[in-house]
């Protein structure tokens, strides 16, 4: 039962940290919460789901080139909406982003309109493994390990590669970095697009489990954040292994305290951590000279 | 309507002082007689714009001076509306002393908020603030027997001292309080309170400096905050007659944010702009068939890009140019 729970939790938090992570790497560059994260996932789900119903690709290339697709979405929408926007109040910018997801929510709900679709998941009908007894879900295995492939590339790319670098550059001081030769219009076009691309990741994973609609990823942006938070969101392994801890802890208060209280007792818990450290489990507290 | 546009035409006032005070009256005088010329439906977005007008004072209040992010005022709107409507309906206390006793727990609320908040800043206040919110709006709805809990409440029409508010008359109550609430804000905020928050929201160790007692201001910045949306809550549950928890949900927070920075953060003017911004454009939106959402959100983000001080600050700098 518990191990089950556990389980379950993992698989939810996996789905969490991808949304989260996405949020992250846009909000390190760009200083900006990109409340419109949610909807540009739920769109390229959308995609996905047009591609295979109405073109009849199947479920892998729909779902490859979705991927794409929210890649270069993300790219889009920093061109078009937030590069006008950088050097002037962030609170205007993440309004801005909130604008867009307004934006983004009618417009599927113009085109696919407000009902519910099944989303199609080539693991939805095998049967669970069976570890020591306690049969696991093939679709929560999958979660998690898409989760920490996703963790792990992502570390890898940060750390050893030129862009990854100049990410990271430019997320400490956006000054040195383009003083270094970082562009600093580019990068963030880049962690936009990385958001965009790991979004549709868990727009895909989550919507055969939720059902496909417009609201779809409304209650995990929120979700994301607030592991994030939780974890403390300047490091990505923080991040991950914050909405993690959100997830397990999410179902554990479901099961044992009260299912009516699942989200009010999460959020009591994030508040008293929160209380006691303000910068998250594994954030680095930055000493501001000002 | 008349009157939004009217509202939108304040800030020539920065021409000069007399000119100002005028237009200010001008404009008091014809939301005062607007009861007269419009019908029901206008009346009742009119006083909801008035309503908007005071979480969007106290939450500037927030936002704009101390420099804090709070996305639980949906439910201390929702506080204020579930508390003065029990003290009205099951207590029987008469309904402006309820709004008022309503004010003041949920002004205790928002203090009670404030004290770990005192830590937090930008996005990780957002989200304790955000936790706050959650935890009360669950409490309102799972407090079945006090709340009705999902149901929702009904009340009756409220009563003044042997009279029944109708429309017109819970207009002017809400014209009186707003006008009140103005008055307020444009005193706390240039007096000692608000030079000291504007001092911490530009650096805290300044501040500190300064001999201002950081922590001590947050509180009082959270509590009179709390306060005018608790208000504007109580106003808000006999405008519309029915209360429910779903109305006061994270959602609901983030549309006051939004007002705020729509119509200029840090002014007083910006709340007003926002609050008619937000009630009357997706009214005027209802003709586009199936786009109104989509019109709004093009709205947004447009103006953030255009005018990122807002509206207010985009109209307060074109009068300074003339």
């Amino acid at each position: 039962m518990i191990a089950n729970l556990i389980v379950g939790g993992l698989a939810a938090g996996c789905l969490y940290a991808m949304v989260g992570i996405a949020i992250v790497i846009v909000l390190n560059i760009t200083d900006i919460a990109n409340f419109a994260q949610g909807e540009m996932a739920m769109l390229t789900t959308f995609f996905a789901y047009w591609l295979m119903d109405s073109l009849g690709l199947p479920w892998w290339q729909a779902v490859s080139i979705a991927i794409v697709f929210g890649l270069l979405q993300g790219i889009v929408v920093q061109q078009v909406v937030i590069r006008p926007l950088i050097g002037g109040p962030v609170l205007s910018a993440i309004i801005a982003t909130l604008g867009l997801n307004v934006v983004l929510n009618s417009v599927a709900g113009m085109i696919w309109g407000h009902q519910t679709y099944t989303f199609p998941s080539p693991f939805a009908f095998s049967a669970p493994f069976m570890v020591d007894g306690v049969p696991i879900a093939v679709d929560s295995v999958v979660n998690i390990a898409v989760g920490l492939v996703i963790i792990v590339c992502m570390t890898l790319f940060l750390r050893f590669t030129w862009i990854g670098l100049g990410l990271r550059a430019a997320s400490q001081n956006q000054t040195v970095a383009r003083l270094m030769g970082v562009s600093i219009t580019r990068t963030s076009a880049i962690a936009w697009g990385i958001g965009g691309m790991v979004g549709a990741i868990a727009g895909v994973l989550v919507a055969p489990s939720l059902f496909l609609d417009t609201n779809l990823m409304g209650a995990l942006l929120i979700k994301a954040f607030a592991g994030g938070v939780l974890g403390g969101l300047n490091s990505l392994i923080g991040v991950f292994l914050g909405c993690l801890a959100l997830g397990v802890a999410e179902n554990l208060a479901g099961a044992y305290v009260s299912p009516s209280f699942a989200d009010a007792t999460t959020f009591i818990v994030i508040i008293a951590v929160l209380a006691i450290r303000p910068e998250g489990i594994f954030g680095r507290v930055r000493v501001r000279k000002a | 309507m008349s009157t939004a546009a009217d509202i939108l035409r304040v800030p020539r006032s920065r021409i000069s002082p007399g000119w100002g005070s005028a237009l200010v009256g001008l404009c008091l005088l014809l939301a005062a007689v607007a009861p007269f010329g419009l019908n029901g439906y206008a009346l009742y977005l009119l006083t909801l714009t008035e309503i908007f007008t005071l979480v969007g004072l106290g939450l500037n209040f927030l936002t704009g001076y101390a420099g804090q992010i709070s996305l639980c005022h949906a439910a201390f709107f929702g506080v204020g509306a579930y508390a003065t409507a029990i003290l009205t309906q099951k207590a029987g206390v008469p309904y402006l002393l309820s709004l008022f006793a309503g004010a003041l727990f949920t002004t205790a609320i928002g203090a009670i908020v404030a004290v770990p908040a005192l830590r937090l800043k930008n996005i990780y206040l957002a989200i304790a603030t955000l936790g706050f919110g959650v935890v009360l709006q669950k409490i309102i709805f799972e407090w079945r027997s006090l709340t009705g809990g999902g149901g929702g409440l009904a009340l009756n029409a409220p009563n003044i001292a042997g009279y029944d508010l109708g429309a017109t008359g819970l207009y002017y109550l809400t014209f009186v309080l707003m006008t009140l609430g103005l008055f307020g804000a444009w005193n706390v905020s240039r007096g000692r309170t608000g030079r000291a928050l504007l001092v911490i929201k530009d650096s805290e160790i300044a501040a500190g400096s300064l001999g201002i007692h950081a922590p001590r201001y947050k509180v009082i910045a959270f509590a009179i905050s709390a306060f005018y949306a608790a208000i504007a809550g109580g106003l808000f549950a006999y405008l519309v007659r029915y209360i429910n928890p779903e109305s006061f949900s994270v959602g609901l927070s983030i549309s006051f944010l939004s007002m705020v920075v729509i119509g200029g953060v840090g002014t007083i003017g910006g709340s007003i702009v926002g609050a008619a911004f937000y009630v009357i454009v997706p009214e005027l939106l209802r003709g586009f068939k199936d786009a109104p959402g989509l019109v709004f959100g093009l709205l947004l983000v447009v103006v953030m890009v255009f005018m990122p001080q807002g509206l207010w600050g985009m109209v307060r700098r074109l009068a300074g140019r003339s």
